[in-house]
């Protein structure tokens, strides 16, 4: 199971991997300062075959690949909407193929989540494996959380694109691959391009063959490309949101540490998932002043979802003191003895597994740390955006 | 995924024609909140509802939508602590799994046999829930089974489905089975270090107007206009901590309060819940 | 900088020429980046003009280093005899390789070693291993090979007195020396003809493992892991008030890096045994004492801090290929020490992912 993947650790290593991790400030196994994430090598467009791809691997050798592959379809009718009744006999046909609902939504364009179809495909695990359903069911979670990313795929109001996100990953899952996932999703969808529509109104859609007149899904600000995004949809896009990241945080102590590696997360008090999207930076001037009132620097960020990640501390096996150690020959016998030991007070040095939940503050001072306005979230979105157009 | 072994009734589903004069603009079928925002549903709770099980119970919440008609009818029944089969490898902990799954009945949308990955998802968080709640390092190579099954979901009939909105309904359904997962759980005799129970808050717009959205407890989300956000929280009341939290919605990141009174609420809706969750366990004994 | 993120470059870079002989160091190798390649390493690429000597020169002892692929026949002549990694084709004489990797004669044992493999135990290898499963009388190692190594009951020291027969009360409690998840150094003390090998601990320098950090780094042979060397354990003095550091580099590529303890006062050390006072009249006594231990010393913040710089050490030498051996290990340390005290963030940072551990291995390379 992914979420609680089963680690093998040693009692006396896990005793001190979370006294070093406890400390101020913490001494991360591999060096890194808190904040830190993995250095990770990163490159787009691999895949011609694609609307948009992307890979990512950590110098640990995981790997991962998304490809993201766009079809047009047609969009279901409902009773109760305004039938659209075309010379093709538009209304009769759509009554077949009625399997999926459209929420109807105030903008002329509406989206559904059915139109977003992500998979996660993890080697080891199997494919019906509730760890790769919550992977997947987070990272479209997060992709859907606002409802915009739906309304990009409108085309008219009788099709849409269905867009297909193929994660996998490529190498046995190391660590929590889910920062992995998140990162190359990001990018695949950054570099995803639709091709051009030139078909108007409610007709039958028909799209312009040149592949590089295609504008890009999420239209980039930086490269100030020429193609205008407005030729896509009738509706220019509302703002220039970016997609979502999803970040691992953990808590241990009164640290809290960012994309935690597996023997790291082994000794987490608490582990979160925290999807954020930002506006880009270009798009600040008008939203920032709107809610903040000051200038501030930074994007806007906003919360999309959190989750909490089972953190594999709570499986492992706990230490024992010396004072109860029957290898001794000290207190032979008496197991009852050493049960009361193991729940007594905490000895240093010895691990115990957490047990019982997250306190309140320490879930607040996750989600802050995370949502700091001009913290890491900004960096690893600058930083994404470098990999993308570089 | 089909189910290629029983007879399953028609793929897709459809929706009998409506005709009316008004246009259908007009009609507004919503059925507005009476409770007031603070306020969550009547629930029933009763554990021991199925002999055989080691531990079991069902809950019951009452809808508001239409008085007289339950909403969430769920079951959950514990087995176990049993022996790990020997093939199984050592575990200091007692192996924890969690299965949850709708009737095929239970919502609007004909639902299969397997389960599907809506249900894989609730599985994973009930089983993050129930985790920090039990003492697991008393139960050494043991596993037990949880099993909830959804015999109705919390669905109004008319309106979600022209929302779309299931999302919401999965956290309805989740701090529900995490309520009764618990109640099973006590009554199986398995070490808790607390009991848990679920509670959800929603920040919902009811007016198109742009007013300020609001704080609802325990949402139906056919009863508001628009939900902006919401979360599940699964609370331990006397260790006044969190054991699973989640979150799904749009908030803008420099408005944390708004995130931390929305959470505030959950665990106000998870006290609710826990005193039923109490006062049923102390009415089994007598 | 929370996040780096490099451009994409060639998984393997690929090789120049490697040096050799003498001859085509000198005339390609100087410009095309030679520097990316350590003459230690038992790796080439195979040029046609090479082998096509290959298979003519085989007896020549110059062709130190060379690759051969599976099915590529090393030679014809009867009087060699084939070793690991090779295979003779019957009612023939030709010795055929059958992994790909580099050739090694021993007097006429012609045997092939492959690049890339999972370790192949052999009798006395120093291992760091970790308890998979405990069974009756015996548990059961990862190491890293192929098959699980295992560690009878009757192999390890036993508590209260080295040589002391085993019984059952010590197979009734066999998880409380050594359960799921621990980790120890063992010798192998014999080989099964399936590859398994059966380990013992019967040494003071042998046992479990506590106070420190463990790191796996791939397996033998190719650029980079741990090779059979002089010495697998040492104890360093750490810079920067770090204290004694001890390295166990197992043969199998599991690293451990502890902080060192003075075995005679192991036992006052853990204040709640209750055996202290005896420990240091006693030896053997103490030793035992805290043998099956599994609970840490205090370990200071410098300590933790440079056995973290350790481990990095260990991580940046594997990520670039270069060999781990105490030599390199010790080198790159100071090395990293020295780093750190030019960076920015002063002796206490310990990084070393990424561009800094290329730039170690550059530094280790040219040194």
């Amino acid at each position: 199971m992914a979420s609680s993947q089963h680690v093998l650790l040693s009692p006396a290593e896990l005793a001190y991997l979370h006294a070093s991790l406890s400390l101020t400030p913490p001494i991360r196994p591999d060096g890194r300062s808190p904040t830190q994430f993995r250095p990770l090598v990163a490159e787009t467009g691999i895949l011609p075959g694609t609307n948009g791809s992307a890979r990512i691997c950590f110098a640990d050798g995981t790997e991962a690949i998304v490809g993201v592959k766009a079809e047009v379809e047609r969009t279901a009718q409902r009773p109760g909407e305004e039938t659209v009744f075309l010379e093709e006999g538009g209304a009769g046909g759509d009554g077949d193929d009625e399997e999926e609902e459209a929420g109807q939504g105030l903008d002329k364009r509406k989206g559904d989540a059915s139109w977003v179809e992500m998979t996660v495909e993890i080697p080891g695990l199997r494919d019906d494996d509730s760890g790769t359903a919550f992977l997947a069911a987070m990272l479209s979670e997060a992709l859907l959380a606002d409802g915009e990313f739906a309304k990009r795929l409108w085309i008219n109001r009788r099709f849409h694109w269905k867009l297909y996100l193929d994660i996998i990953l490529i190498s046995p899952p190391l660590s929590y691959p889910l920062p992995l996932l998140s990162l190359t999703t990001h990018l695949a969808l950054l570099s995803t391009r639709l091709p051009r529509l030139k078909s108007e109104g409610d007709e039958d859609p028909f799209f312009d063959d040149d592949w590089a007149a295609a504008p890009y899904l999420f239209p980039r600000t930086t490269s100030s490309s020429s193609t205008p995004s407005s030729t896509t949809t009738k509706s220019p896009t509302p703002a220039a949101t970016r997609p979502p990241i999803t970040l691992l945080v953990m808590a241990v102590g009164n640290n809290i540490i960012f994309d935690p590696s597996k023997e790291e997360l082994a000794v987490a008090d608490v582990a979160l998932a925290v999807s954020v999207t930002g506006l880009s930076p270009s798009h600040e001037t008008e939203t920032g002043g709107g809610t903040a009132g000051e200038k501030q620097t930074g994007r806007n960020l906003r919360l999309l979802s959190i989750r909490t990640i089972d953190p594999p501390s709570r499986l492992t096996a706990p230490g024992v003191a010396n004072a109860a150690n029957t290898a001794y020959g000290a207190s032979n016998g008496t197991s009852n003895g050493t049960q009361k030991m193991a729940e007594a007070e905490a000895v240093e040095g010895v691990w115990r597994p957490p047990r019982g939940g997250a306190k309140r503050m320490v879930l607040g001072a996750l989600v802050q740390k995370v949502l700091e306005r001009g913290g890491v979230v900004d960096e690893v979105l600058d930083a994404l955006e470098g990999a993308d157009s570089g | 995924m089909n189910d290629r072994r029983r007879i399953n009734g028609p793929a897709g589903a459809t929706l009998a024609p409506f005709f009316d004069d008004a246009a259908p603009q007009d009609l507004d079928t919503r059925s507005t909140r009476s409770r007031p925002p603070n306020a969550t549903r009547k629930l029933l709770l009763k554990t021991g509802v199925t002999p055989s099980a080691s531990g079991s119970a069902y809950l019951e919440i009452e809808t508001s939508a239409k008085p007289g008609l339950s909403g969430l009818k769920l079951s959950c029944s514990v087995h176990g602590p049993r022996a790990l089969p020997k093939s199984a490898p050592f575990s200091p902990h007692i192996v924890l799994s969690t299965h949850v799954k709708y009737a095929p009945f239970a919502t609007q949308q004909r639902r299969g046999y397997l389960r599907d990955s809506s249900e894989r998802d609730l599985g994973i968080h009930l089983e993050t829930a129930l985790r920090g709640a039990i003492i697991a390092d008393r139960w050494p190579k043991s596993g037990v089974d949880i099993i909830v099954s959804i015999i109705e979901g919390d669905q109004d009939r008319e309106t979600s489905k022209l929302q779309g909105d299931e999302v919401w309904d999965m956290m309805n359904t989740l701090s529900g089975c995490i309520t009764v997962a618990a109640a099973a759980l006590a009554d199986a005799g398995i070490d808790c270090v607390d009991t848990v129970a679920g509670g959800v808050a929603a920040l919902v717009q009811d007016a198109d107007d742009g007013s300020a959205p609001s704080i609802a407890v325990d949402p139906i989300p056919s009863e508001h206009k628009r939900i902006l956000a919401a979360c599940c929280v699964a609370y331990l009341p006397t260790r006044d901590e969190v054991t699973n939290l989640w979150f799904r919605g749009d908030l803008p990141a420099s408005d944390l309060d708004l995130y931390t009174s929305l959470v505030g609420h959950g665990i106000q809706a998870s006290k609710n819940a826990n005193r039923v969750l109490i006062d049923c366990l102390s009415g089994t004994v007598g | 900088m929370p996040i780096t993120i490099l451009a994409p470059r060639p998984s393997r870079p690929t090789r120049k020429h490697p040096q050799e002989d003498a001859s085509v160091t000198s005339d390609t190798d100087s410009e095309a980046g030679g520097v990316d390649l350590d003459g230690d390493l038992p790796m080439t690429t195979t040029r046609p003009s090479k082998r096509a000597r290959l298979n003519t020169t085989t007896t020549q002892s110059t062709a130190a280093f060379e690759i051969v692929t599976p099915g590529e026949i090393i030679t014809d002549d009867p009087q060699w005899m084939r070793g690991h990694g090779t295979y003779v084709t019957p009612s023939t004489t030709a010795i055929t390789s059958s992994v790909a990797g580099t050739m090694t004669r021993t007097n006429k044992l012609l045997s092939v070693r492959p690049l890339r493999a999972r370790y192949t135990p052999e009798v006395g290898d120093l291992v760091v291993g970790r308890i998979v499963e405990v069974q009756a009388k015996r548990w059961r190692v990862d190491v890293g090979s192929t098959q699980l190594a295992s560690l009878p009951l009757s192999a390890i020291n036993l508590p209260g007195g080295i040589l002391r027969k085993r019984t059952e009360t010590d197979e009734l409690q066999i998880r409380t020396f050594f359960a799921e998840g621990d980790l120890l150094v063992a010798e192998v003390q014999q080989l099964f003809a399936d590859g398994g090998a059966v380990l013992h601990t019967r040494s003071l320098k042998y046992g479990k493992l506590r106070n420190g950090v463990f790191v796996a780094v791939s397996g033998t042979g190719g650029g980079g892991g741990v090779v059979r060397s002089r010495r697998q354990v040492w104890t360093m003095e750490a810079a920067n008030g770090g204290g004694l550091v001890d390295v166990v580099l197992g043969v199998n590529g599991y690293v451990w890096i502890s902080k060192h303890v003075e075995t005679p006062e192991a036992g006052a050390d853990s204040s709640s045994s209750s055996k202290a006072a005896a420990g240091i009249t006693n030896m053997e006594e103490s030793v035992s004492t805290t043998m099956y231990s599994s609970q840490n010393d205090r370990i200071e913040v410098e300590a933790m801090r440079e056995i973290a710089r350790l481990r990095g050490v260990v991580t940046a030498l594997v990520e670039n290929g270069l060999r781990v051996d105490e030599d390199m290990v010790v080198r790159g340390y100071h090395e990293a020490v020295e780093m750190a005290m030019v960076s920015a963030e002063g002796p206490d940072d310990i990084y070393l992912g990424g561009e800094r551990g290329q730039q170690l291995a550059a530094a280790l390379r040219g040194a």
